[in-house]
């Protein structure tokens, strides 16, 4: 029998390294578009520069507070600018401009407000052409959101205890919710911090992974529209070993796609991936996942032409709800929840980790083990489906 | 002529062969549709046995049961006296199946093709340059056999197709329609390669619509109509079915009434009657041999203008059985 799968597995080698749409795909492809955002992106030091706006029509506490707090952290000093704007259509040329990154706009009697316990609204302006930026202005209007509504809660529950409204302030004040003291939790540029060349690098690695491994499995329909799968079928050896032929030159070639991908990012733009075992159990996790997922589409579908068009479908689907296109920390709640579903997500989880620090396959164990449940679960449901196709 | 079969073993007088193939009880439906229903036959070793039907009769499913594509929802197939279901590997082994369409790949050569089949079906590498040698010699390709399949005609296709179900020597060779859409001279050739194949001892299944190919190749046919098998036999079994008497058809030039009667007394005619104002039909046994007979009764009277002998044939018997033309 071994005989026969190495037959059907060097036939299949050889159709595939003689499409060079398929070597294209595999290799070319992803590494080119993972060259270029290395390049686009910067490597592992990225000169991350960034001119956030202030637009200042409070002249209270809460804007003086983020003045006081931006210009003294660690984190921000050198990377991150502070502007002054008259206002806010001022802040939103200048952002069309590309003069700064991002904007946030204080509101005439914001301070009094939220002093008063009726909360406020901030108004942030952003670009994507200057994502730092959007992240910095965003973790200080969390930082904000969460003083108000802690201030807020505070007045209002001491007006409620009867307190005359002239002591409210002070009362307040005295027992902790001081308001303006602003400090920023954690490090700011956590979502932009990580080298967004490895980002997109694993991110294309990761979607490039379906369609190399899916063009084998969807082979499987060409040759049981060419009757060559039933001329198998009828000869001397196991139904699986047309399928296991198959199987094993896809996985190893998307290995290959996803691996050679790695290795042009770090090459290229010298990034780095995090522990080189760590990120090959999660590369090998990864087009495990893929794999049975392709197989799974593979056996609800009639066509090898449907295969291709449901197979991109959901490749893209996955990629994009997975953080491969779009950095999960620009997706909104809904859809960064939607990631947990995708191994895309996880496999981003898990590089992300490993790139940012992450020590080794232990920090990485979790999302591995997602993976390789995602592998059995669609694998499962695809033999049952291949069975019943008369694929296996 | 007999009954179709359902045992797994023909006997002589004297000893118990093994057949080569052999199925009993085989049936398979797809929701409410029967396509196969009790279907059962032998092949003896080194006979060519013919499957006839119309498109859709069950051929191709019954087919697909015997070479292990298709799970029969009852009955079972033995090849060699090895059971399918039990042993599919060694069953299968003793097989070779030739599609009903070309099941090979267009991009890769005929002799790339055989030695893909070849390796696939457990031929050794040392066993199979010279097999495949013989096998293109066997289906007169060894001129194109570094050709792309995709260069083929269409009768070449075929041919090869027949040529990778040999390369592993099966005991039984199954083909399914081998000559649907090819060309008169492909035809043909393809028909003498399978009756050199059969007449060096090989078993054959060959499924047909074409009454004049499995009346060509077969020794027995099996008529299948409907998913069933209704008559199983030697061409001259099944022929007997709708009677052994020949139809002579004579158009006359004279006195019509007066020659009928003289012909009525000729020996070895059973019946006459006029069809038409000069014509006259008479059931005769041995049309052909009887017709100087026939034209000497009837002169002096009327001259023979014009003779027609309908003898019996398949095509015959599967009206009578069916109802319907193999072309319906």
């Amino acid at each position: 029998m071994r005989r026969a799968l190495l037959t059907i597995a060097a036939l299949e080698l050889r159709t595939r390294l003689r499409d060079g749409t398929a070597l294209v795909i595999a290799v070319v492809v992803p590494v080119a578009l993972a060259t270029l955002f290395s390049l686009a992106l910067g490597g592992d030091d990225p000169p991350l520069k960034a001119t956030v706006g202030i637009v200042d029509l409070d002249r209270g506490e809460f804007p003086a507070s983020v003045r006081r707090e931006v210009t003294a952290s660690a984190e921000l000093k050198g990377s991150v600018t502070l502007r002054d704007l008259p206002s806010r259509d001022a802040a939103a040329r200048a952002l069309d401009a590309d003069e700064i990154g991002s904007a946030i706009v204080f509101p005439a009697g914001f301070s009094g407000s939220v002093g008063a316990g009726e909360g406020g609204r901030i108004d942030v302006l952003t670009s994507p052409r200057s994502p730092l930026a959007g992240v910095v202005a965003r973790a200080v209007v969390d930082r904000i959101s969460a003083l108000v509504d802690a201030r807020t809660l505070a007045v209002r529950a001491v007006l409620l205890a009867g307190v005359p409204g002239g002591q409210v302030k002070e009362l307040v004040e005295r027992n902790g919710a001081a308001g303006p003291a602003l400090t920023l939790g954690g490090d700011p540029l956590a979502g932009g911090k990580v080298d967004l060349s490895v980002y997109y690098g694993s991110g294309m690695a990761a979607l490039f992974a379906f369609f190399v491994v899916g063009a084998s499995f969807r082979g499987l329909l060409t040759e049981r529209k060419l009757g060559t799968l039933d001329r198998m079928r009828a000869g001397p050896l196991a139904v699986w070993v047309p399928f296991a032929g198959k199987a094993v030159v896809g996985f190893a070639l998307a290995l290959v796609s996803v691996c050679v991908t790695w290795a042009a990012s770090v090459l290229v733009s010298g990034a780095t991936w995090g522990d080189p075992p760590a990120v090959l159990a999660v590369l090998v996790a990864h087009v495990l996942a893929a794999a049975a997922i392709t197989m799974l589409v593979t056996s609800r579908v009639r066509t090898d032409a449907q295969a291709d068009g449901v197979i991109m479908v959901v490749s893209f689907v996955m990629a994009f709800l997975g953080g491969s296109l779009v950095p999960m920390h620009n997706l909104p709640g809904v859809l960064q929840a939607a990631a947990r579903l995708t191994p895309n997500g996880w496999t981003s989880a898990a590089l992300t980790e490993l790139a940012g620090g992450g020590t080794g396959l232990a920090d990485v164990a979790g999302p591995i083990a997602v993976l390789c449940a995602i592998a059995l679960a669609a694998g499962g449901l695809a033999v049952a489906g291949l069975k019943k196709g008369m694929l296996l | 002529m007999t009954p179709p079969t359902s045992t797994a073993t023909s006997t002589t007088a004297t000893t118990v062969t093994t057949p080569a193939l052999a199925c009993q009880g085989l049936a398979k439906r797809y929701g409410d549709l029967v396509a196969v229903q009790d279907v059962g036959f032998s092949i003896a070793a080194g006979q060519a046995y013919g499957l006839l039907g119309p498109n859709g009769a069950g051929k191709t499913t019954t087919i697909s049961m015997l070479v292990g594509l298709l799970r029969p929802d009852a009955g079972g197939v033995t090849v060699g006296g090895v059971d399918l279901a039990a042993e599919p590997m060694r069953a299968k082994a003793r097989l070779g199946y030739v599609p009903q369409e070309v099941a090979l790949y267009p991009e890769l050569t005929g002799r790339e093709n055989l030695r893909f089949f070849g390796r696939l079906f457990g031929l050794s590498r040392r066993e199979l340059p010279g097999r495949i040698e013989e096998v293109l010699d066997l289906v007169g390709l060894a001129g194109r056999a570094d050709s792309k399949l995709g260069t083929y005609s269409g009768g070449m296709r075929r041919r090869i197709n027949i040529g990778a179900a040999l390369l592993h020597r099966p005991e039984v060779l199954i083909l399914d329609e081998p000559t649907v859409g090819v060309d008169p001279q492909s035809r043909n050739a393809i028909l003498e390669g399978v009756e050199r194949l059969v007449a060096g001892g090989m078993s054959l299944l060959y499924t047909s619509h074409y009454m004049e190919e499995v009346e060509r190749v077969c020794d027995r046919v099996a008529i299948i109509d409907h998913g069933r098998i209704i008559a199983d036999g030697t061409r001259e079994e099944l022929i007997s079915l709708v009677g052994s008497h020949d139809k002579v058809e004579l158009s006359l030039d004279g006195d019509v009434e007066t020659a009928l009667a003289k012909l009525r007394a000729v020996e070895g005619v059973v019946e006459g009657a006029r069809t038409g104002g000069t014509s006259i039909r008479l059931i005769t046994e041995g049309g052909r041999r009887l017709l100087p007979s026939l034209i000497t009764a009837v002169d002096g009277c009327a001259t023979v203008t014009a003779t027609r002998v309908i003898e019996p044939d398949l095509e015959a018997t599967f009206l009578h059985l069916t109802g319907s033309t193999l072309r319906d």
